[in-house]
C-alpha cells in the first residue's frame, strides 16, 4: 500500500546575493556566469511566490527588467519565452540564458545601460517547507486535499516538485502512478498542464477542474 | 487595535492564518525582543503595535522596548536619517557621542532582557550599538533598517556600518537599500493592519463629519497626501502642484501629517508648508496629533485621489493604506512606491510637481478607470501587502536563523 499523500506547504523570504547590480547587458553577461543557481531558480521560478505586482506576460524577472527597464522589447520576448522546467538542470538554463544575451549584444549597435534605481539585483530565498496536517490516504480524498491548499502548497507540489522528483514529475502525478492510475486518461492532461503563465490560484483551479471531469474515473466522488 | 489573527480571517482567509500556525509552531515560547526609538508616530511604531501582540498569538514570547534619549540625541539621530537617506550632513565627535552614550544610557535598563532573548529586532539606526553593548547575548540579533538606504551620505553610513556588522542578519524593506554586509541581507516589504483605526471600514456619515469638521466641501474633488512633515515627503511641491491642477479644476488639498517624537524637524516643514499655502481657502494644511488615526482613515476614504509625492521613501505606508481603501495614488518615482503604484493598474509614478497635475488631471476626466484601478489596487494589496504576509516573512527568516540558512528548510 502506498505511503499517505501527506500535504505540505511552503514560506520564503527573499536574500539579497552580494554581488553588484546590473546596468547593461554586458554587466548581465558577468553576473550571470557567477550568479549562484539559487538566484537563477529565484528568477524563473519562485517569482509567483513573492509580494509584487503579477505582470501576465513577463513571469521571470529577467524578462521583466529587459522589457520595463532595458526597453528592449526583443530581448524581453526571448527572455519570456524560456520555460525553465525544460531544462534538466540550472547550468542548462544558465547556458540558455547567456546565449540568449550573448546574441542580443551581438545584434545591438551599442549597449545601452539603465538609470540607477533601475538596475536588476540578483536575489535569491530562503525557503522553509512544513507539515499541513492535511493528507490523503488514497486517491479519492486527493481532490478534497487540493481544495483545502494554500496557492503556496500548490507551488510546493506542483511545480517545486519538480526539482525532487526522477523524471521531473510533479507530486500528484508521483503519487497516483504509485496507486497504479498511470494509464489514467487524465494522467497525460495532468502532465500537460502549461502552468508556466498562470497564477497560482490559476493553477489551482485548472488541476482541480482536471480531477473533477471523467479523465480520473472516480476521484471526484 | 487586534490583538487576535482569528478578527483577520475574514479578509485573509482562514488558510493564511493556519499557514502563519504552522509557521510558528517550532518557535514557541522563543522570547523575541524588538527595540525602536519612538512608541508612537512614524511607520516603525505602527508595525510594531500590531507585529508584538500577533507574535504573542502565535505562541511566541514577544516584546517592545523603546530607547529612551533626550532633544539632543533625537537632533543627532534626526540627521543620521538624513545622511543615509543622501543628505550631506555633518556628524561632529561631540554628536558621536551623544549618539553612543545615549544608548550605553539605555543598555542599563534593557541589557538582561536583550542578552536573555532568543531573538532582538533593532529597529533603524537609534539603538543600533545596543548589540556592541550586550556582550554577553546568546540569541540572533537583526538590525532591522526602514529606512531609503540606496544613497547614503559615505561618512554616516560608514560609522553606522561598523555597528550593524557584527549583526547575525540585516532586513530592508528593498533590494535597493542592501549595502555591503558580512551578514545575510534579507528583503521584507512593510505592510499594513486593515483592522486598525487608520485602515478600518468606517461609516459614511463619520467620514463625512470629520472630513467636512476640516473645511472640506464633499461636492468638489478632494486630492490628499498624508505623511509626516518632512522634506523628503515634498509637501511643497505638493502644493505646487495643486496650483497647476486648480487653474482649470476645482480641486481641493489637505496635506495631513503627525509629528514624531524622534523627529525635530517636523515643526520647521509644518511652517514651511503654511507658507506655501499662504491662507488658500482650498489648501488645508492639517498637523494632526499622533493619535488622529480615524481622522487619517476618513481622508483617505474621502479623497478623491491619493497623493505620495516623495523624493525618497522607505516604503510608504501610506500608499498601501490608499490602496487598501481602493484609491488611485499619484507617488513619486522613488524607493518603495515603485514596488506599490504601477502606470494604469494602481495609479501613477512622477518626477516632478508637473507629471503629478499631469496624471491628476487625466484621472479626473476619466472617472470609470480610476474605479477599475482602485479596485485593482485593493486586491493587491490584499495578496502582498498585509501584514500576514509579513508576520509570514518574518518566521520564515526566524525559523531560518534558528536552524541554519540552507536553502530550504524542513521544519
Amino acid at each position: 500500500m502506498p505511503k499517505p499523500f501527506m500535504v505540505r506547504d511552503c514560506a520564503l523570504v527573499i536574500v539579497s546575493v552580494s554581488i553588484p547590480p546590473v546596468y547593461d547587458l554586458r554587466d548581465l553577461r558577468e553576473r550571470l556566469e557567477v550568479c549562484p543557481g539559487e538566484s537563477l531558480y529565484h528568477h524563473f521560478c519562485q517569482t509567483l511566490l513573492r509580494p509584487t505586482f503579477d505582470d501576465p506576460e513577463y513571469h521571470n524577472d529577467l524578462a521583466f527588467w529587459a522589457r520595463h527597464s532595458l526597453h528592449d522589447k526583443t530581448l524581453a520576448e526571448r527572455l519570456a519565452i524560456l520555460n525553465p522546467f525544460e531544462f534538466r538542470t540550472l547550468e542548462g538554463l544558465r547556458l540558455a540564458v547567456l546565449d540568449v544575451i550573448e546574441d542580443r549584444i551581438g545584434e545591438l549597435p551599442h549597449i545601452s545601460n539603465v538609470q540607477t534605481g533601475d538596475e536588476f539585483r540578483f536575489l535569491q530565498a530562503l525557503t522553509v517547507t512544513f507539515e499541513t496536517g492535511l493528507s490523503a490516504r488514497e486517491p479519492g480524498e486527493l481532490l478534497g486535499a487540493i481544495r483545502q491548499m494554500t496557492p503556496s502548497s500548490i507551488w510546493y507540489h506542483f511545480i517545486e516538485s519538480r526539482r525532487r522528483n526522477p523524471d521531473h514529475l510533479d507530486d500528484f502525478t508521483c503519487w497516483l502512478r504509485d496507486h497504479g492510475l498511470q494509464d489514467e486518461p487524465g494522467m497525460r492532461k495532468l502532465g500537460e498542464i502549461d502552468f508556466y503563465f498562470m497564477s497560482l490560484r490559476e493553477l489551482q483551479q485548472e488541476i482541480l477542474s482536471l480531477f473533477e471531469t471523467r479523465a480520473f474515473g472516480g476521484l471526484s466522488s | 487595535m487586534n490583538t487576535s489573527l482569528k478578527a483577520y480571517e475574514p479578509i485573509v482567509g482562514v488558510s493564511a492564518l493556519k499557514q502563519l500556525r504552522q509557521l510558528a509552531a517550532g518557535l514557541s515560547g522563543c522570547r523575541v525582543v524588538h527595540v525602536n526609538s519612538t512608541p508612537r508616530g512614524g511607520g516603525v511604531a505602527e508595525i510594531l503595535s500590531w507585529m508584538v501582540p500577533l507574535m504573542k498569538d502565535l505562541g511566541i514570547d514577544a516584546s517592545w522596548e523603546v530607547i529612551r534619549g533626550d532633544e539632543t540625541f533625537f537632533k543627532v539621530t534626526k540627521a543620521m536619517h538624513n545622511g543615509l537617506q543622501g543628505q550631506p550632513v555633518e556628524m561632529s565627535g561631540k554628536d558621536t557621542r551623544t549618539y553612543l552614550e545615549t544608548n550605553e544610557a539605555n543598555v542599563k535598563r534593557l541589557r538582561d532582557k536583550l542578552e536573555a532573548a532568543d531573538f532582538v529586532f533593532i529597529h533603524d539606526p537609534q539603538p543600533a550599538s545596543l548589540l556592541k553593548l550586550c556582550t554577553g547575548r546568546k540569541g540572533k540579533w537583526v538590525w532591522r533598517c526602514h529606512i531609503d538606504l540606496s544613497r547614503p551620505h559615505r561618512p554616516v553610513w560608514k560609522f553606522l556600518r561598523s555597528l550593524v556588522e557584527p549583526y547575525d542578519a540585516s532586513i530592508f524593506s528593498m533590494t535597493e537599500f542592501s549595502q555591503q554586509l558580512p551578514h545575510p541581507q534579507f528583503i521584507i516589504r512593510p505592510s499594513i493592519d486593515p483592522l486598525n483605526d487608520t485602515n478600518r471600514q468606517l461609516d459614511p456619515h463619520e467620514i463625512e463629519a470629520i472630513v467636512t469638521s476640516y473645511g472640506v466641501d464633499r461636492l468638489r474633488p478632494l486630492l490628499v497626501q498624508v505623511s509626516r512633515f518632512d522634506r523628503f515627503k515634498d509637501p511643497v511641491g505638493v502644493i505646487k502642484m495643486f496650483h497647476m491642477v486648480s487653474q482649470v479644476a476645482r480641486v481641493q488639498l489637505v496635506l495631513a501629517g503627525g509629528g514624531a517624537e524622534d523627529d525635530p524637524e517636523g515643526d520647521a516643514v509644518y511652517r514651511e508648508a503654511k507658507d506655501e499655502a499662504n491662507n488658500h481657502p482650498d489648501i488645508h494644511v492639517l498637523q494632526l496629533p499622533n493619535d488622529a488615526h480615524t481622522s487619517i482613515n476618513a481622508l483617505q476614504r474621502a479623497a478623491d485621489i491619493v497623493l505620495q509625492k516623495s523624493t525618497r521613501e522607505g516604503f510608504g505606508l501610506t500608499v498601501a493604506e490608499a490602496l487598501w481603501k481602493g484609491k488611485v495614488v499619484i507617488g513619486g518615482d522613488t524607493g518603495g512606491i515603485r514596488m506599490q503604484v504601477h502606470n494604469y493598474h494602481t495609479g501613477f509614478l512622477v518626477n516632478t510637481a508637473e507629471g503629478a497635475a499631469h496624471r491628476i488631471r487625466y484621472l479626473l476626466r476619466n472617472q470609470e478607470l480610476m474605479r477599475e484601478m482602485g479596485t485593482k489596487g485593493r486586491e493587491f494589496v490584499r495578496e502582498n501587502f498585509l501584514l500576514t504576509r509579513h508576520l509570514r516573512e518574518y518566521l520564515t527568516l526566524m525559523n531560518g536563523l534558528r536552524k541554519g540558512l540552507d536553502k530550504e528548510l524542513l521544519v
